[in-house]
Order: structure tokens, then sequence, then C-alpha cells
């Protein structure tokens, strides 16, 4: 593998690459070379010695100059004192530094040591080796991580030899339960991200943007900030990211104590505000609203327009729990039903039995009306006049009214008394969510399904609001210095604040940052943050469960202080003072958690707490507030909600995406993961439903309905139109996408992307629409109304991993059912008998949906030793045919534990892509890029499909599939492969071999469920993004070629694919970011094709583990105990649709899903025998609300297409526009005449449709009926 | 004008008999140049011109010893450069990365095997004229069989190439050879890609040792011919290039004496020679069938709907066929135009004959389309029936339709005697053919990769500017070797095209004229005396009668 040469000599040619020679020289004005030199400046040993390259003599001289007298003193003074550091408690940082590149040139790059010991000692391994350190066996420590919207999670985290690679759930941690959300998975990419702060700079006035220290910082701050120590802090402004914590608290309430006038904002620009505002209408307080949902407590659930399975803080603990209420194993067995009211198409909305579209007002008049019908109902007492204000207004139109009352009778009804719940979202204004709140307690919700638990005053700040605030107080130039910390205002204020300008005129300011961002670089003073996983500290999660944070290793770019740390230096008279992290968490928790055990104190304690990463008995009692149902009548009658939107007056709602508010847009991962619905990577395509982008003439390039042989001449790219966005006067060009299932004359705005200064990664992808936010929008924060959308000249390339939408009628890949056709027949099992061959077969319930229960059983002619199923002989007969390659007796193959496999349930599954993260995570699969991805040459292990049923305009429901190599037992791919690459192992597993493969890509080919990902081009060791030769000429001539701009998903960078660069003219990944990979996993070099492995390197490390731990089975042999260990995805799945096991330990979960009634193999027709099977999805639909072609199909499932309500009515949706579940059975659906047993039924389609279909966009086609108009 | 007929006259004329050349000739409306007989009594003459056998030498050596026509040059030129510029691309690939293809996750083969099935294709009317010909005693054969040989190596040359290049990581190609190593891994067995490797080389060798072992007479002829220039002017004779003081002579004398293997004309030469060629003729025979079956196994053996076919095996044969004459039409017709003679050898009745098996197989390719439809949907299999359906009208419907026009629809020309005596339509046809047979591949390939088994992973293939820069550089390397070989190599067989020309027959004289050639049946015997060095002037004596009746 020449690509992953190791020798020195390589290296060093590499490091001279152009760039880095220079900057080490005199790079004294960075300013202008910080865009691409700043990245590259990290060579092999930079990372933890930046400064000292650039502490050569002109730097001090210069130093001396710029600062203030007796600032080199200061240095040269530590730097004396460094002679005695030895004797302890003395040492500086400086110190530090200078021992530690004498242990790195003792020890080596490769055993560096990573952990940074509570007593801050540092030793090398060439020194001592801990006790617990087996070199190659990775330790997990728990940490925990804030989540960006409030909250926390708590993890584990993977380290090898004191090197972070990898982050899990903690199972110990009650919020995160083993799981873990796709942001703090990826975060561990934010700990290596090569564009990282690494050293401070300063905007000097004279001479631009220049590198500094942070004994610079101090020193400046000592002089700048002392004028606030007299004042209290007048002029003195921060704005901090919103989190609470008992050494946060102590901290900030130290540094407000020292700044009394100062202004404080707390600000998260993706937080709950509208939920939170609304807890405080109807409780008087605020209060964070946390669903409790169990199986046993909630059998129904309404979301109003509420994502509740995914980025918000308990989508955790929200996906384990509705998983729960979901989770059908027997016919025997109850499950929940979840109504969604919704103006996209979420995850929330693609796990619905009933899904209403309805643009965001029309949701809040859709709960106003809802509130009317429900609560005079309940008898509840009509206090402060609440039933008066709500009226007796009714939804709008047949199918919401319907819909609303069946709804509503469903959470009426006596066996759902008590035992639902009611969800508003963040598009809804805050009276709502009071409303809301009001319903859940007439219901008898609270304390059953959904709890409170109450706030403090920073987490309860309204974000905006508090910004605005302090951006009137710029505007008044009341701002002398403004102190940012993990925030970045410049780039996510409303737009309504022109907060950049403000934010330039304001004398002083500091920013505090982990990653680059548009506000440290517009910052007087740029300060670079140590990361969560390099720093100490501590979370709360939402319900107040408290856990340590704490270093896995010491700052990559030392000196680097935590925000907490930086925050308690602030407060500090001296901010010279050292601060310790390690000292300031266990001062507060001293003080917050005093010491009342009876055996051990608090030091047992905080050993506990920093073993288990949790503190135990720190989660807060749920409060049962009672609603003011005054207060929630005033503010429903002071909720003025616009008229119904059309073509000149659209709404607009935010949503939080993949990158979350924008932090993450420098973290690949996540900008390669599918957005929900579109599948779009790369982008935040402005979204709108069908009929609204029809009638605005939006429709992408080539899906004209009016001019079909536009389709033909299209462009080799999906193309997007572009349009001007304008919301009260501010506009942004966006690219426009549709979505089916949209509300009408609503747009979807995804936030955190069209970063400027991010990285190599995040730069320039997508648009930022936060402009188009306005500071106070009608109490939310999320949705607007009186939006125009325009075309807008141009088109843009918008790369997705699927470019089909629907399942073109092929309805036995997604098999899914209704709970009563389930309850009905999920015990029967059909016989299917060959009388011609003599062949039989039991088939269960999910298989009789498919092929297998219309065709005779696949027989080979053959005798396969390697099959095992009903109708070869029994496996445990041990003959004497069965002989190994030395002719020695042995059981037929697969007979013997363990045999591995897998069950992914799609009921269950939500479609969030945590698994696909997770997989790129452990298994070190590289990104690509937007133009790659576009191609269709992801690497994802692990992809999600999606697939609409029913009409575009409202499609019936949305369909996830995880699917990922299968490990057939008779692999199609192992026969094809020329060189043996790809061969079957004695546990079922299909290996592949990396040093075999030569890539012909002939497996990829013969594989039915394309799972195979070929390296087309260096991805793994290739920089993403990154620097090659010859840059400004390609540059130049790439500038010709059309339509080339952001092809790479970063459009500051490169304006051609570098992938296209000959790899050795192209920059090498950074060593930084080597340090992330997985050392159990190969990196695959170009050339090779690449699969999903089963997480190949746990189950062998288990083996190992459970032989050296003597665990044997009953025929003595070694076994690995169900749930000693999982793969990456089902260990990190949120709701546990993935089981992962030994599927001949008939204890295992593995082995009862797999023999559920509702587990089929995918595309099993093709004898394949995949070890992984899926599980038909069910749902649960109001019988009221279906019709009755659909209630009928519940007696017979099998001779209607199981998806009868899906794709059954392709052919007819124009005319059930009205009606929420369409049409019932299209004629395409009807068995052949005279057949009514074994026609091939449940896998007809419509050929006329299905050759109509032309790829992208078009596809759409399929769906939809034809002139399918507007709303 | 004058009408030239079968009649004695003209008889006598192609035997020999009366003096004097025909005209050049004016083509006769009903035979052509003479040898379009319909007249079940006349056998058609299968060679024109009344060259002696010392004319037919000094024609076809000229070829290679005197100046090239004046197209020659830049035809090369052109070619070369194109080639040079498709090894660029493919130095490019094989650095950069498989990745400049225009290939994805789902369709991971397009214009690569596209290319390599195309090839091996043209490469079949080489053997099929060689081997299954020869043993039918087909005479028209001795015109083209050596062009077309040629056209088969040079076809192989190109198609290996895709093979080649097309994996990942090119530099472990070998592994695809059952190497013994200490690691006891062996090539996959069950894999017909490794069949293919076994295939095509085989059939590579066996071509070019049919090819080279033909060319020894031919190539001792050169030699003799040379050396005898030499003797006769020890220091003259042309330079190789201006200002390289080796004489050409000297060169040729040197290097056709190394081919042709000491061959010294002598009778048990000869005897060995015939039985050679007749062992190679039938271990061919078995790879004119056997190589693009192979190579169908790509396909068939698959588990991919539109892939997974038992048709497969005769239909890419008959299609190899199709394709491989269609080429050799593309590559003869020109050169027959551009070289003095060449017509005398390359009648029309050879061009006509070609034709008629375009026409045959072409029906035959027909015939599998429409096979291949009424199976998949006599199956009953919607996925199958769905994938032929997407081929005719999905989003590849312009190569599906482009590749009827050109395989079914444009060979029907040649029901009409005109089009098929006609150089210009056959041309065309055979141009049209050859694309057709390409789209076929791709039509193949690419509409059942891009619509498998789930739609998510539907996705369309976008050729890039590699896929097209390296498949037009193999076709510059095909076109560059052809003008080597017409400009360095006996273009025809001499010795066999001698055997069947009237003066082979020793019945030429007088009578029997209404058989001039039946004494060709016997086989190429005849030109020892004729070419022999000692006779310069190479007017031939009539061959020795030693061909038994």
């Amino acid at each position: 593998m020449t690509q992953l040469d190791q020798c020195p000599s390589t290296m060093k040619g590499e490091k001279h690459k152009p760039g880095k020679a220079d900057l080490a020289a005199v790079p004294r004005d960075v300013s202008a070379d910080l865009t691409r030199s700043a990245g590259t400046v990290n060579g092999q040993a930079a990372w933890r010695s930046v400064d000292e390259l650039a502490d050569d003599a002109g730097f001090r001289d210069f130093l001396e100059r710029e600062f203030p007298a007796g600032a080199s003193e200061l240095r040269l003074a530590e730097e004396a004192d460094g002679a005695d550091a030895a004797s302890g408690g003395g040492a500086t940082r400086r110190d530090f530094l200078r021992v530690m590149g004498a242990s790195i040139a003792l020890a080596g790059a490769a055993t560096v040591p990573g952990c940074r010991r509570p007593n801050h000692t540092i030793m090398t391994y060439s020194r001592v080796v801990p006790e617990e350190i087996i070199p190659g066996k990775p330790l997990y420590y728990a940490t925990s991580m804030p989540r960006p919207d409030g909250g926390a999670e708590g993890l584990l985290v993977e380290t090898h030899e004191g090197r972070p690679t990898k982050l899990e759930g903690n199972p110990l941690h009650p919020v995160s339960a083993g799981k873990i959300s796709s942001w703090a998975l990826s975060s561990i990419l934010g700990l290596y991200d090569p564009d990282r702060l690494k050293f401070p700079t300063y905007a000097n006035p004279t001479r631009g943007r220049i590198e500094a220290t942070w004994d610079d910082f101090r020193t400046w701050a000592g002089g700048n900030l002392s004028a606030f120590a007299t004042n209290g802090g007048a002029g003195l402004a921060f704005v901090v990211d919103k989190r609470q914590s008992p050494a946060w608290r102590a901290v900030t309430a130290r540094l407000r104590a020292r700044f009394p006038n100062a202004a404080w904002v707390p600000y998260g620009p993706g937080e709950c505000a509208a939920s939170i505002e609304g807890t405080r209408l109807a409780f008087g307080r605020s209060m964070r609203e946390v669903p409790t949902i169990t199986k046993e407590g909630t059998r129904v659930v309404l979301s109003l327009d509420r994502e509740f399975l995914s980025r918000e803080p308990g989508e955790l603990p929200n996906q384990r729990n509705f998983a729960a209420t979901r989770l059908v194993l027997g016919p025997s067995d109850s499950m929940s039903r979840l109504y969604c009211v919704e103006s996209g198409f979420s995850l929330t909305g693609g796990q619905a039995d009933h899904r209403l579209r309805l643009a965001p007002s029309r949701v809040a008049a859709f709960a106003v009306a809802l509130a009317g019908y429900l609560l005079p109902k309940l008898g509840a007492p009509d206090a402060g006049g609440l039933f008066g204000a709500l009226g007796a207004t009714m939804p709008e139109g047949n199918a919401a009214r319907r819909f609303m009352q069946e709804c509503a009778d469903d959470l009426l009804a006596p066996e759902n008394r008590g035992k639902s719940l009611i969800l508003a979202g963040e598009s809804q204004p805050p009276a709502v969510h009071a409303l809301v709140a009001a319903m859940n307690a007439a219901l008898g919700n609270i304390g059953v399904s959904v709890v409170y638990h109450p706030l403090s005053e920073d987490e309860a700040a309204d974000s905006l609001a508090g910004l605005g605030r302090l951006a009137a107080a710029m505007r008044a130039g009341e701002v002398d210095t403004l102190v940012c910390v993990g925030t970045n205002p410049v780039y996510d204020a409303p737009g309504d604040l022109d907060f950049a300008e403000l934010f330039a005129a304001v004398p002083r300011t500091i920013t505090l940052s982990v990653d680059r961002n548009e506000t440290e670089a517009a910052s007087t003073w740029s300060l670079n943050a140590a990361h969560y996983l390099e720093s100490w500290g501590d979370t709360e999660a939402i319900d107040g469960t408290v856990a340590p944070v704490q270093p896995m290793i010491a700052p990559l770019y030392e000196p680097a202080l935590s925000e907490l740390e930086f925050l308690a230096m602030l407060a500090e008279p001296d901010p010279t003072a050292s601060v310790d992290g390690f000292a300031l968490v266990g001062a507060a928790w001293r003080a917050a958690y005093p010491d009342t055990s009876a055996s051990g104190g608090f030091d047992r304690t905080w050993r506990r707490a920093l073993h288990d990463g949790v503190v135990p008995g720190t989660a807060r009692r749920p409060e049962a507030p009672t609603v003011d149902q005054g207060a929630v009548a005033r503010a429903i009658g002071a909720m003025r909600l616009p008229e119904a939107p059309s073509a000149d007056r659209l709404e607009a709602c935010f949503v939080v995406g993949n990158v979350g508010d924008g932090r993450y847009a420098n973290i690949p991962w996540l900008q390669e993961l599918p957005e929900v619905g579109t599948r779009t990577v790369w982008d935040n395509p402005a979204l709108l439903s069908p009929a609204t982008a029809k009638a605005l003439g939006l429709e992408p390039a080539g899906y004209s309905e009016g001019d079909p042989s536009a389709i033909y001449t299209k462009p080799k790219y999906p193309q997007a139109r572009l349009a001007t966005i304008t919301i009260d006067g501010r506009t942004v060009t966006a690219p426009v996408w549709i979505l089916p299932g949209m509300a009408d004359w609503t747009v979807q705005l995804t936030l955190g992307y069209g970063r400027t200064v991010a990285g190599r990664v995040g730069d320039g992808v997508g648009v930022n629409v936060y402009p188009l936010r306005g500071s106070a929008m009608g109490g939310t924060n999320r949705a607007a109304w009186g939006a125009t959308v325009a075309r807008a000249e141009g088109s843009y390339m918008i790369a997705s991993t699927q470019n089909h939408w629907s399942m073109e009628g092929r309805t036995s890949i997604v098999r899914a059912v209704d709970l009563p056709a389930f309850q009905r027949h999920g015990a029967e099992v059909q016989v299917v008998m060959d009388h011609f061959y003599g062949t039989r077969a039991n088939i269960n319930f999910a298989e009789r949906l498919g092929e297998l229960g219309h065709t005779p059983p696949t027989k080979s002619i053959y005798d396969n030793p390697f099959n095992r199923s009903d109708a070869d002989p029994d496996p445990a007969n041990v003959d004497e045919g069965n002989r190994d390659y030395r002719g020695n007796p042995t059981p037929p193959a697969y007979t013997q534990r363990p045999q591995w496999g897998m069950t992914i349930d799609q009921t269950t599954c939500t479609g969030c892509g945590v698994c696909t993260i997770a997989c790129y995570s452990e298994n070190n699969i590289p990104v690509v890029g937007k133009k790659e991805v576009a191609k269709g040459r992801e690497m994802s292990w692990i992809r999600v499909d999606r697939y609409f049923t029913g009409d575009v305009h409202d499609p019936a429901s949305m369909l996830h599939q995880p699917v990922a190599c299968v490990h057939c037992e008779n692999a199609p791919c192992e026969t094809v492969c020329p060189v043996n690459a790809t061969v079957h192992g004695p546990d079922g597993l299909n290996y592949m071999t990396y040093n075999r493969c030569i890539g012909t890509r002939y497996c990829a080919n013969n594989c039915p469920y394309k799972v195979r990902r070929f390296n087309f081009f260096d991805y793994g060791v290739a920089k993403f993004n990154g620097d090659y030769l010859g840059h400004d000429l390609i540059d130049k001539v790439g500038a010709f070629i059309p339509g080339q701009e952001g092809i790479t998903g970063s459009g500051a960078h490169n304006t051609i694919n570098p992938n296209l660069i000959p790899p050795r003219l192209r920059e090498k990944i950074d060593e930084i970011s080597k340090m992330q990979k997985n050392p159990d996993v190969t990196v695959r070099s170009r050339g090779v094709m690449e699969k999903c492995s089963y997480c190949i390197q746990r189950i062998n490390a288990a083996k190992v583990e459970c032989k050296l731990a003597d665990i044997k089975g009953p025929d003595g042999r070694t076994i690995v105990p169900d749930g000693f260990f999982t793969t990456a995805c089902a260990q990190a799945c949120p709701s546990g649709a993935i089981s992962f096991g030994d599927i001949l330990d008939e204890a295992s979960e593995v082995f009862n899903r797999r023999s559920n009634a509702r587990s089929y193999a995918l595309l099993g027709y093709l004898n394949t025998r995949p070890r992984t099977t899926h599980m038909v999805r069910v749902m649960n639909p109001n019988p009221k609300l279906v019709d009755a072609a659909r209630r009928h199909s519940w007696d017979d499932p099998f001779h209607h297409a199981p998806a009868a309500h899906g794709d059954g009515h392709e052919g007819g949706g124009a005319g059930h526009a009205d009606d929420d579940h369409g049409g019932g059975v299209g004629k395409d659906r009807e068995a052949p005449g005279g057949d009514a047993g074994h026609g091939p039924a449940s896998f007809r389609y419509d050929r006329r449709k299905l050759i109509e279909d032309r790829g992208y966009a078009g596809s759409l086609r399929v769906l939809s009926a034809p002139g399918g108009a507007a709303t | 004008m004058t009408t030239i007929h079968p009649d004695q006259l003209t008889a006598q004329r192609l035997a020999g008999v009366i003096p004097g050349r025909l005209p050049d000739r004016p083509l006769d409306p009903v035979t052509g140049d003479g040898t379009l007989i319909d007249d079940p009594a006349v056998r058609a003459p299968l060679v024109l011109g009344g060259h002696s056998f010392g004319e037919v030498t000094d024609i076809i050596c000229g070829y290679t010893e005197n100046k090239p026509p004046r197209w020659w040059l830049p035809v090369f030129l052109l070619s070369a450069n194109v080639a040079g510029l498709g090894g660029l691309f493919i130095l490019y690939l094989v650095i950069t990365g498989i990745g400049t293809w225009g290939l994805s996750n789902q369709v991971d083969w397009a214009w690569d095997i596209t290319n390599f099935v195309f090839w091996i294709g043209i490469g079949h009317a080489g053997t099929l004229i060689s081997a299954i010909l020869c043993l039918l005693k087909q005479k028209w054969r001795t015109s083209i069989n050596r062009s077309a040989e040629a056209m088969t190596i040079f076809a192989v040359i190109c198609a290996a190439t895709f093979p080649g290049i097309h994996i990942g990581r090119q530099w472990m190609a070998w592994m695809l050879f059952p190497i013994p190593n200490y690691n006891a891994i062996w090539p996959n067995f069950r894999s017909p890609l490794l069949w293919d490797v076994f295939a095509v080389s085989t059939y590579g060798t066996v071509s070019l040792l049919f090819w080279f072992m033909g060319m020894i007479p031919d190539f001792a002829t050169l030699r003799d011919r040379a050396d005898r220039r030499l003797r006769a002017n020890p220091q003259g004779g042309p330079s190789v290039l201006p200002f390289v003081p080796v004489r050409a002579d000297r060169l040729r004398a040197l290097i056709y004496g190394f081919l042709s293997l000491g061959w010294r004309f002598s009778g048990r030469h000869w005897h060995r020679y015939e039985a050679a060629y007749l062992i190679l003729a039938g271990i061919s025979t078995p790879l004119v069938l056997s190589v693009h079956s192979i190579v169908s196994f790509d396909f068939a053996t698959s588990i991919l709907p539109g892939w997974h076919t038992t048709i497969f095996p005769p239909y890419f044969v008959a299609g190899a066929i199709f394709g491989g004459f269609a080429m050799v039409l593309m590559l003869l017709i020109p050169a027959r135009e551009l070289y003095p003679h060449m017509k005398d050898f390359i009648t029309l009745r050879h061009l006509e004959n070609m034709s008629k098996v375009i026409l045959t197989t072409g029906m035959i390719v027909g015939f599998a389309y429409s096979m291949e439809f009424f199976i998949a949907w006599y199956g009953g299999n919607v996925y199958e029936l769905f994938a032929f359906e997407n081929r005719a009208f999905g989003p590849y419907w312009w190569a599906y339709w482009t590749m009827i026009s050109c395989n079914v629809i444009s060979p029907q020309l040649f029901w009409f005697r005109r089009c098929r005596t006609s150089p210009v339509i056959i041309f065309l046809v055979s141009l049209a053919v050859t694309i057709g047979m390409w789209f076929e591949r791709f039509v193949i390939i690419v509409t059942s990769l891009h619509r498998a088994f789930l739609p998510s992973e539907w996705h369309m293939f976008h050729p890039s500017l590699v896929d097209i820069a390296i498949f037009v550089g193999s076709c510059g390397v095909f076109l560059m070797l052809f003008c080597l070989f017409l400009r360095f190599l006996p273009v025809f067989a001499m010795a066999e095209l001698k055997a069947v020309m009237p003066q082979a027959s020793p019945h030429a004289h007088g009578h029997d004229h209404a058989h001039p050639s039946r004494a060709s049946v016997v086989g190429a015997h005849g030109d020892r005396r004729g070419d022999a060095p000692g006779d310069p002037n190479g007017h031939p004596a009539p061959p020795p009668p030693t061909g038994g009746h």
C-alpha cells in the first residue's frame, strides 16, 4: 500500500510543501495568509509547539515594541523562573512545553502520552508505563458533552495510548443510556480539526492580524480590563454559550459579581426559546419541558410541528422511549400512535401514523382549534376565560378538520386518558406551548408522559432578545469591550441587528473559540480555546444530572483555556494568574455536593463520578406545576396569527440541520450526512413542496412536467433553481429544492450553513439563512410569516445520496403493514409447497408480504454445504459427509457458534443517521466531498434509504431503511471476485481483504444491495480539500469550466475537484487528522473495495477476551455472550433498532428478532440468505382515519399491497388531495383476475410509470399525479 | 463500353490464356468487377487482373518495399498521436485513480468493460476467417485472412488493455494470474473474470501464432528479395532514414531473415507448414466460440437482471463475428482503394461475401435482442422485464435505439445486391455496425447496472473526458498498428493467394476453362519456383502439379 507510505523520507518531502516554510520563517502579518496557511502550519510535531515555532528573535523584538512596557520583561522573567520549574508548583506552561518537547524527542511521536493526569505530571511511556495500559488495547474514560441546544450527553471515550479516537454513549448516564447523538459522535473531529485555532492572534491597529501568545493576552487584559474593575464592568459585555452546570454557575457568578454592570448575554442561536417562554406563560416560571414517554404511560402522541426525535436536547431519551412504545414483537403487543401536524417533513413526521401538513401558523390555529374542541370535553374548569379565548374555530379544510376531531377523540378515549402526550415545536409561538401545557394538564399527562424541570435564569434567557438588547447598547456606543465565549454572533445573529457592523465598531473585542469562526476573525483578540475533550468541566443534562467533563488529552495547541477557565481568569483581578479547570470543578463540586457520605467523603464521590461519568443523585425531582389558565387565555388572546399563506406571503420555518447552529460546519462527517427527507449533502437548499415549487416556477431543472424532453437535456448533476427569499426586507439568495410532504406555501430554511470562516471543510458550504431571521419574530425564532420567494437567475448543483424518491412500486423492499393486520396474521406461518420439485418452505408473516409468498422456494440442485435452511438436513447432525479441507469430519458450516447476524427494525428506526456517523467514526471511513457524492461515490458503509409512498403532494409516509452489507450466506460478490479478496468466514461473515483486492469492482456490480464502496481516489489519505502543486495554475484553468464553483462542498478553496489531481501532487492528510483514526481498522488505499465488516475488529477483540476469560458454551467451545459487545451502529442507534449478535444463541436479542414474524430478508427471493434481516415496519393508524379499502386490507394483507395506503395509490393520487390517505387500492394494485391466491400482486408495479421514470427529480413524477396543482 | 461477362473470353483472360490485362475496370452493372457471377456454372475468379505469379509477388512485396502511398504517413502520424494521447490519459488514470472515469458505486463498470468486450468482439472475424473458413475450404478467405488476423491481434491488444487498466490497483494486476506463492493464495477459479484472463490470453496467443506462422513463407520471400537486391548492389539501396547510413535492404534482410526462421521453401517445410496450419486452425476453431462465450459469462453468471441471461454466449459470439466482419470491411475497403492492385485481390465478391456474413449474424443478433424481451416477458419475472423495458424506454433509450438501428436495421440493406456490392454503402453499414456493437455492450452494461434491485441506488452514468480519451486512444492504437502492418508486413498470404489463381490449376491451359480455379482446391504449393531468389524477374513457371486430385 504505497498510499500509506510511512517512510520518513517521503514525509520529509511532504512537509516542505509550499507555504509551510514561509510561515515558519517570519509570518508577522498573517491576516492575509491566514486563510490558507493556518491550516498547514502544523507539521508533524507542531501540534504541540506551534508557538515555539514562532518564538524566534524577530518575533520577540516585535513583541517588545508592540506590547506595553514590561510585557516582555515579564516573559523573560518567566523564562528565567523556568530553572526551578522542576521544583513543582511554580511550573509555567512554557516550562511544561519545554519538557514536552524533550519528551517527544525521547519517546517518538508514536508514544506521545495523551491523558492529562489530575496532578498535571506528564510522564512518557518510555519512562514509566502506566499499570492499566496495554499498548494496542483501548481504554475508556467517562466524560460528557454540553449540547449546543442545552442539556448534555454522557460519553465514554475510547482512547488509544492516550489518544481519544471515538466517542460512545455512557450507559450509566441517564440521558444517554449508552446512546449518542450524531453531534456528540462527530465532535471528536472538532478536537482534531486541522483548522482549529492554534494560538491567539491579535488585530494590531497598524500591522493587521498578528500571531500572539496567551501571555501577551494576559498582559493586555491586565491593562485593558483593569478599568472595569472600578466601574463594575460598565461598557463590558459578554456573549457566552448557553450552558449550565455547578462549576459554570460558580465561575459565572464570580465573574458577574466582579462586573455587576457588565452586559451578560447567554446566547444559543439554536435554542428552544419558544418552549421555555411557553412554560413561563403557563406556569409562571421558566421550565424545561421533558417528555417522559413510557410504554405503559404513552399511548397517543400528538406532535404539533415538534421534531422531538432529533435535534433537541432530549432527542436521545425521546428516541429511546418512543421506540419502546413502538416495539411490536408479537401479535399481542400494543403500540403507541403518533399524530403529526407539521410544516416540513421531519423524522418525526416520517414516524407518524397520521400526518397532516400545515404551514406553521396553521399549526398554531390547529392547536387552538384542538384545544377548543378538547378542553370542554375533558370537563376541565373554564378558568381565566380560556375557553372563550379559544373560540369555536375549526381547522380549515375537511382533511384537517377530520384529522383534528379523530385525533382529539383518540386522545379522549378512555383507554388513552392520562396516557397521551401533546408536544409543540419551536415554530410555534409561546402561547401555543402554553396551550399545549394546558391540554396536557387537562388530559392528565403532566407528571406521566411529560415533566418539567426548573431552569436557571441564564438558561431561561431568550438569546435573541438578549442579543437585541446588546446590539442596541452597541449601537449607542455603550459597549467598550465585548467578550464572546464559545459563541459566533457575527455569523449567526439575526439579520435585523446588523451585528457584524456593530461588532466591528466595538473598540475591543475578545473571542474565545475552539474552531475558526467569523467572530474570532473579526475580533481584536482571537483566543484558542481548549476543546471539551481537552479540559476539565462539568455538564448538566436536561434532567439535572451532573456529569464531569474530563480531559482525554492535554490541549493539542497548548496553551489553551477552556471556556470555564477563561471566564475564571477574567473573574480574577489579575488575569495573569493561572487558572485550573480541575480546581474550578473541584471547588464547585465541593460546594455543591457537601460531604454527606458516611463512607469515603468527597474524594470517594469525586472518584466515583469520574469513573461513572455521572454524579449520583443529581437528577432533579421532576415537577408537575399547575397551569395558570388565565395566563394561557391572555397569551392566546394576544396571539396574532397571520392569514393563510399564499403565493406572495409564504411562511418560513427555520430548522436546525446536521451541522447544528453552524458550529459543526467544519466537521465533514456531518456535512456528508444526508439531510432528512431530501438526502442532500453539503448544502442547505430552501425546501418547498412540489406544488409550491411548481407554482413559483422553482422546480428543479429537468423536472418540468410541461416539457418532458428537458429531462434528457438536463445537466449531468441535479440542478436547483436559485431564488431570492425575502423576509421583512432582508433578502438571501438560495437554491431551492423540493421535498414532498412539505406544507404548501411554506419554505423551510436550514440554519448553520454558509459559513465564511470555518475551515477548509465548512467554508462556503450552503447559504447562510440567519440574516433572514429577525430578533423578534412573533414570539418564536423558528418561524416567520410574510416571506416572498422569487426566482433568481442561475442554477445550483445539488448533491444527493439518493436520486430516487419512491420504491418505484417495489413494495417488498420496505415492507409496511398496519398493526391490525399484524395482530390478525402475525402468528400465521404459510407452508409453501412446490410439488413439482418436492420442496417445502415455511414462510412467516413478513416473508408472505414479499415475493417468497408467491414463488416456490428456491432450491439448489446442488448440495451446498454452506446452506442452513429448512430444506437442508439437520445441521446438528455431524455426518461423515462433512469434512474439512484436511479430510477430518466436521459439522456443517454455520452450525457452530458464534454465527453473527443483525436485525434492523424498520418500525423503530427513525432514519436519524447516527449509525452512519458511528460507522464513519469506528471504521475510518473517509468523506469524499460534494461532487464525489453527486457522482455516487459516498463511502458510508451503512446508509439510510428513504422512500416516500403515496402522492407526491401529500406522501402517506416516509420510510427509512438502513442498509449495510447484509453478509449473505450465498454472497454474490464472493463468486465473482477473481482474486479471492472477498471470501466467507466460518462465522458467517463476508470478509473483505483489502490487501488482496485489486479493484475490479465486479463484486459491487453483482451486489444486489449495492453496499460496496469503492475507493475511487485517495480519499483516506489525501487531505480533504487540501492544497496541491500547481494550485494557482489549475485554479486559473478551472475558472473557465462552468459550474465548478463549490463542487467540493467548499467553494472557498478549490475551483476544481482536487481528487482529480494526482495524489503525489496533493497534500496528504494532516497528522492531526490521523490521530482520530481507529488504529484497529485499516485506512484503505485507493483502488480497493470496502464495505461493512460487522465491525470485525470488535468481534475479534471480543473473541479474544472471551477466550482469555474462558467463557465456554455447553459444547465446551469458547462463546461470546450476548451483549458482550456490539457493532458501532447498533451501539449508537438511539432507538435501538439495530440488534447484533450470535444468531445461534437462542437467548440473544438478535435470535429473537430474527425469528420474529416481522423479520424478512431484503431481496431474499434472490436466495442470498442475508445475515442482516430487516423487520417489517408496523404502523398503528386510527381505524377511523383510514379508508375502507385499507381497513379491508387488514383482513388479508398479503393479496393487496402491503403498503396499499402507500404506493398503492401511485396511480390515483390526484383526486385525493382532500383525503388524508388517498383512495386506497389503485388500479395497478389489483391482483390479476381469477388468481386470488398467488398472483405477484405484492410486488406488481405500474410499468407505464416505471418507464416514465427518468432518474433524478423526474422520479417524483412516478409518485405524482399528472398536473398536481398547488392548493 | 465493354460489358464484362463471364463468357469464355473473360474466363480465358482471367486465366491468363489471352494476354493483356483487364482494363482498369469500369464496373459492370451485373457482375461488378467480374467476380459477382451469378451463374452457378461459372466459378467466380478470386484474383483479378491476370497477374502472373511474379507480378503478384512484386505487387504484394511492393507494399512493403516501395515508398508508402502519400496518405500513409499522415494517417499513421494521426493515429499514433491519438494513441499516444490515449496512453497519456492511461498514465493519468493509473497515477490518479479510477475516479477520473465517470463511474460510481452504483455503476461500477461502464466504458472500460464496454471497450473490452467491443475490442474482443472485433477480433473474432480474424479467427473465424483464418480457422473456420480454412477448415471449410472457403478459398475466398485467402485474400483477407492475413489482414483479418492482424486486426485480431491488434484488437486483442486493445482489448487486453482495458481489463488491465480498469482495476483499481493496476500495479497489482499480477494477482489475477495463478502464481504459486507461499501464502497459497490462488485466484478465485469461480470468477468469470478469471476465466476471461485465461480465455483472452489463450486466444491472443493462438491468434498470434497463427498469424505469425502464416507469414513465415512471406517473410522468407521478402528476405530473399532484399538479399537479392543487396547482392546486386551491395553499397546502394535507400537509407532507412535520411542521414542514417543503414541500408533499408540490409535491415530488411536482417529482420525478415530473423522472422522467417530459416524458411527455405523446401518441400518438407511446406509439408510441416501445412500440417501446423491445419492444427492451429483446429485449435482456433473452438476458440472462436469459447472466447466470447466466456466474456459473456462475465454478465451471464451474475445475478443482475439484464445480465443474468442464458442466451448470452451464442448471442455474444454472433455479435462478435458480426462486429468483427464489419471492422474488417471498414479497414479493407479504404485499403483496397488506396493501394495499387489491391482490388485485384480483394474483389467485390469478397466484400459481398462478408456483407452476407454481416447480414446473417446481424439477424442472429436481432433475434437475440427480441428473445431477451420475449424471455423476460415469458419468464414472468417483473424485475427482469423491467430491466429490458428500461433498456428500451428508460433514460438510456437513445443508446438502445442506436444499437437497434445500427445492428438490426442497417444490415438489412444487404438484402439488396446493389448495397452489398457497393463499397461505399458497405463501408457505411460497417461503420454503423461497429458503432452499434459498441452501444450493444454499453447498453448491456450500463442500463442493467443503473437500475439494479434497490431504487435508492439507482444512478446515472456520465462518461468523463478520461473515459472518452482512453477509448479514442485505443482506436488510435488499433489504427496505428494496422498502418504499420500495411507498411511493413506482407498484407496477403502470397503463397495461398497464388494457389487460388487460375495458373495454379493444372487444367488452366486451354480446356476446362469453365472451372478455372478447380486446381486451387489442392492448396498452396505452387510458387516456390516463381519466388525463388534465382529468378529475379519473378515470372513464374506454372506451379508443379503436385496437388492431388
